[in-house]
């Protein structure tokens, strides 16, 4: 009796506070759903109200012809994609050779590898610009595809390292003793078994490199070549700023990623123990 | 003779394309920026030459650059600190069974997948004295009748940013230690009841111990990720008022582009670079010495 | 034979236009890539036609021409893209120009950087350029405008471009601030006239909040985006300011120190928004458009195309017995020095020939109608308060034809204004040092220790 009460007053505060959490996570959220629907007048009238007074469905439409929205879009699809696939091709087979092969200076790479972590972007900003400036990649989508890829390969390397450490590397051998050389074995053996990890870190690069925002800020000038998280200021401008367009490009800026996330949950889990406990 | 001459440098050439990506776009930039700290650069940014430790001695001469340094620590601590205790507890919950336990856990990838930039205006947004959702709703609610104003001074300001800060690093934090307790055996929590355990033991004994992998990823990533963050302080006060809620990575940003000093910009740089590295030295030291000991 | 020579012309033309892609464009990939279109597509016409010699010498003298210019409001873009460029290409097809629109969020960034890897625009929209004087960037104004434009150019504006004796820079437009109230409000709040002198403004703030405590009765913007303006409406007509009458830094007079006193009085009586240090000057335009905003100082076209607010226009107010000051803005157009260009005297034409086209009346002042501000040059100046009706302002602003009556107030008081002392090498130190001194201030330091030291920092 006494112990279902106890178990009656522990899952009501557990649902108190999955309650809570849910109310200010999604708080956000619904200011922005809630201000996107607004006029813009009622956003600095008197007497404001939560909901807006009457609902302006028609920002939701409307903001993708205030400005080339859907340029912005693909240029972060394209950015964020291209950096994936980068990372991923070459973190691959460094992820490989420092999981599987002896060689004089691992050590040295590894530590180089969390070393390169440390310089963030904005550190950076004006050794990359004339970097940039010399491949001649400033205001070039290329250049941001590059730079984002290789910011986030230690990342990459470090969970997929994590990943193939987690593998025995029996089945290869056996693979190997059949005839296969390391190519062979890497993508017949190895790689589908580590597939999880590799979804794990395709979608972190990807996510890493869509939320980038200093470089793209910098880099980048022509309006038609700046990705969503740049592109948003548009509504920034220098005479007013539109509270429903910003808030209504945000979410739809958000609604893909969270997808993609919701998609992946389960990966995500699995990749980051077999990333973390040997990492 | 051939084949063992080809397995020695077969290492070097898988990691080839990596190493040539991360020379080209990191290192290369490292030394320019290194080399721009010794530089003297004019406002408009011509490089007019060397300039020894010049750029060094003026940023450790202002006032300003060691109230951003002491904001940058306790940034760091607080958002690093707060982020992994809440993440652990929140991830200890979502643990439990519970109806709509898979909603919740979706729930809490959200600020995660939000683009820090939209998490910062928004919460901007919100926190705005006189136009801000969030006086409006609490005074719907009846909770306040007049306008509160959050943020009447730097320090409410820079609290303001921590908590923006913790919000979007939780998700990380909760989703490493989920990943680590879901990998732990039933039978060692069974083994405890017998023995008659009490929750804080187990979390001691058994869970602690066991998530710490988890921790030192989700804990290291953070440091790094927290000490060089920019949106969301430059998107909510630039570092103002009166430069007082600079962080790094924020005050060398505006030394460079706003007040047109790039040569302390890339000091400060520099400095930066040589903080995180003293943090890994830590690091690497502790984590050689635990790896001894397991041995 | 022909197509041989069609295909040396074209493979010469893409080396040409490459070694000139590096003297000044971020888009010269851009730039390279075009030209191995145009090449393939001369090539081809070539085999075809025979008139396409002297076509692809034209275009292969194209001098290029690299712009940046700033951001004035949403469509300013669409202007540039749509109206200048194709215009100027049809009137100087010997120029290939550029043009480059960047916010002034980005603008500082950009030209830095850019400045700093030796890739400088040829010209750029700006609001100083002292420091580049300082590091010989810049071409003298007199090398690349012509008499006639010179002629037009309003003197007192040509003469605020100056620095040691040479011009450095076109004004490219100005701006007037006064004082805007909503008509509504005070006269509820019982307050008869607009206020004139700073005594009046409390008194009138008391009122308004009495009347209503929702409604703001106050404007201040003293945020790192606009700080300095607040400094320049209260100094000057307080009979401070940043200079003093022989010219010299003057930070810390008496006049000054009563001035960011005024400001913290303002803000602790609450009739200011609440967060002046972040708020910046635009959400408090669209709040004084939306009604919740008594009375701001600010910009002759803050009021939007949609706001139904019953406002009048007041000079500014002052404060022990000074005369009202009105406070003007003016940006910069500038051209920088480049001597990696092959051919200097032809870059110096098509620099030239930018300018002319840009100040001519029909197109400058169509900018001005588009863009709400106000001209420079006395030909437009006179044009547009009968003409203005010619032209349509951008879509943001409405996009309905121009007001004649806008242009008759405000050109008539941009004669009698004071602006920033831009021209000097310490400006850009002393709008951050007086922005930094108006926060602390309101952060609860004192005025005078804040001035004082600020005056040490800068003429000391």
């Amino acid at each position: 009796m006494k112990k279902s009460r106890k178990g009656l007053i522990k899952k009501i505060a557990l649902y108190l506070f999955v309650l809570v959490l849910c109310a200010v996570i999604l708080y956000p959220y619904f200011v922005m759903f809630t201000t996107a629907a607004k006029t813009r007048e009622e956003m600095y009238a008197l007497n404001m109200t939560i909901l807006p007074k009457d609902w302006k469905w028609s920002n939701f439409v409307d903001v993708w012809s205030q400005a080339p929205i859907l340029r912005y879009f693909l240029n972060s699809v394209i950015v964020a994609g291209g950096a994936t696939c980068i990372a991923i091709l070459c973190g691959v087979p460094a992820a490989y050779a420092m999981s599987r092969m002896q060689f004089k200076g691992k050590g040295f790479f590894l530590g180089a590898v969390i070393m390169s972590q440390m310089f963030a972007p904005v550190v950076l900003l004006m050794g990359i610009y004339r970097l940039m400036l010399d491949l001649n990649l400033t205001n070039n989508l290329l250049g941001l595809i590059l730079l984002n890829a290789a910011f986030n390969q230690a990342f990459a390397i470090w969970l997929l390292r994590g990943t193939f450490l987690s593998i025995s590397p029996e089945m290869e051998q056996a693979a190997k003793i059949d005839g296969c050389g390391s190519v062979g074995s890497l993508t017949r053996v190895l790689l589908p078994m580590a597939a999880p990890g590799i979804v794990t870190t395709l979608i972190f690069v990807f996510i890493n490199a869509w939320n980038e925002y200093t470089m793209a800020l910098t880099l980048i000038s022509t309006d038609t070549l700046k990705p969503i998280t740049v592109g948003i200021n548009v509504f920034n401008g220098f005479n007013m700023i539109q509270w429903q367009y910003m808030f209504a490009t945000s979410l739809f800026a958000t609604a893909p990623v969270i997808i993609l996330f919701l998609c992946i949950e389960k990966h995500l889990v699995a990749g980051l123990t077999s990333g973390g406990v040997k990492g | 003779m051939k084949k063992s001459a080809f397995k020695k440098i077969e290492p070097y050439i898988w990691m080839l394309p990596s190493i040539i990506l991360m020379v080209t776009m990191i290192a290369v930039p490292v030394f320019t920026v290194f080399k721009l700290s010794v530089s003297d650069i004019s406002r408009s940014g011509v490089v007019k030459g060397f300039s020894g430790l010049e750029n060094f001695q003026s940023i450790f001469a202002s006032a300003k650059f060691w109230h951003t340094l002491q904001n940058t620590l306790v940034w760091t601590v607080v958002v690093v600190g707060m982020s992994t205790l809440l993440g652990f507890i929140i991830a200890m919950v979502l643990n439990q069974n519970f109806a709509c336990r898979k909603i919740v856990r979706a729930i809490v990838v959200f600020p995660w997948a939000t683009s820090l930039i939209i998490q910062s205006i928004v919460w901007k947004y919100i926190i705005t004295a006189d136009f801000g959702s969030l006086n409006v709703i609490l005074k719907k609610l009846g909770i306040i009748s007049r306008n509160i104003n959050w943020t009447p001074n730097a320090a409410a300001y820079f609290a303001w940013e921590c908590w923006i800060g913790i919000f979007v690093t939780i998700p990380f934090v909760t989703f490493c230690v989920l990943s680590g307790l879901q990998s732990i055996d039933d039978t060692y929590y069974e083994a405890a009841d017998i023995d008659g355990a009490s929750f804080w033991q187990k979390l001691y004994r058994i869970t602690l111990p066991l998530l710490r992998p988890n921790l030192t990823v989700s804990t290291v990533l953070n440091i790094i990720y927290v000490f060089n963050s920019f949106p969301i302080i430059w998107t909510i006060t630039k570092g103002d008022p009166a430069d007082k809620t600079h962080t790094l990575a924020t005050y060398l940003y505006k030394l460079a582009f706003t007040n047109g000093r790039m040569g302390q910009a890339a000091a400060v740089s520099v400095v930066g670079f040589v903080i995180l590295c003293f943090c890994a030295g830590i690091y690497m030291i502790l984590s050689l010495r635990a790896e001894k000991e397991e041995q | 034979m022909k197509k041989i020579l069609a295909m040396t012309l074209a493979v010469s033309m893409v080396l040409g236009l490459t070694a000139c892609g590096g003297s000044g464009s971020s888009s010269s990939t851009e730039t390279t890539a075009a030209a191995t279109e145009a090449a393939t597509e001369a090539a081809t016409e070539a085999a075809a036609e025979t008139e396409t010699e002297a076509a692809a010498e034209a275009t292969g003298d194209k001098v290029p021409l690299n712009v940046i210019i700033s951001q004035y409001g949403n469509n300013t873009q669409e202007w540039w893209d749509g109206v200048f460029v194709p215009g100027f290409a049809e009137a100087h097809p010997e120029v290939d120009l550029t043009v480059e629109i960047v916010s002034w969020n980005d603008l500082y960034t950009v030209v830095a950087n850019r400045i700093t890897n030796n890739d400088a625009p040829d010209i750029l929209n700006i609001d100083t350029f002292a420091d580049y004087v300082a590091d010989d960037l810049l071409m003298p104004a007199e090398d690349y405008t012509s008499d006639e434009l010179k002629a037009k150019i309003i003197p007192s504006f040509w003469n605020a471009n100056e620095l040691d004796g040479t011009v450095w820079a076109l004004p490219i437009l100005a701006s007037v601030r006064s004082l805007f109230y909503n008509k509504d409000i005070l006269e509820a709040a019982g307050v008869e006239n607009p206020p004139t002198t700073w005594d009046e403004v409390k008194d009138a703030c008391a009122k308004i909040k009495a009347y209503n405590p929702d409604i703001t009765p106050w404007s201040l913007d003293v945020s790192s985006d606009e700080g300095q303006a607040a400094f320049g409406y209260y100094t000057w007509n307080n009979g401070g300011g940043f200079v003093d009458e022989s010219g010299n830094w003057a930070l810390n007079s008496d006049a000054n120190v009563e001035s960011l006193n005024f400001i913290k009085e303002m803000v602790d009586a609450g009739y200011c928004f609440a967060d002046p240090m972040n708020a910046t000057r635009y959400p408090q335009q669209d709040a004084f458009n939306a009604g919740s905003l008594a009375m701001m100082i600010g910009p002759c076209n803050m009021i939007s195309a949609d706001s139904d607010v019953n406002y009048g226009v007041a000079p500014m107010p002052t404060n022990g017995g000074n005369s009202p000051v009105a406070f003007g803005v003016c940006d910069r157009l500038m051209a920088f020095k480049d001597d990696s260009a092959p051919d200097q005297d032809a870059r110096t034409a098509a620099i030239s020939a930018f300018f002319d086209y840009f100040y001519d009346q029909e197109v400058y002042s169509e900018y001005m109608v588009y863009e709400g501000f106000l001209p420079v040059t006395s030909d437009s100046s006179e044009y547009l308060p009968e003409n203005a009706e010619k032209f349509n302002k951008c879509e943001a602003n409405g996009g309905t034809p121009g007001e004649n009556d806008y242009f008759a107030t405000w050109c008539g008081m941009l004669a009698d204004c004071d602006f920033y002392p831009a021209s000097r090498a310490e400006w850009i130190d002393v709008k951050q040092g007086v922005i930094d001194a108006e926060q602390q201030v309101l952060e609860g330091a004192d005025a005078k220790e804040v001035l004082d030291a600020l005056q040490e920092d800068i003429a000391g």
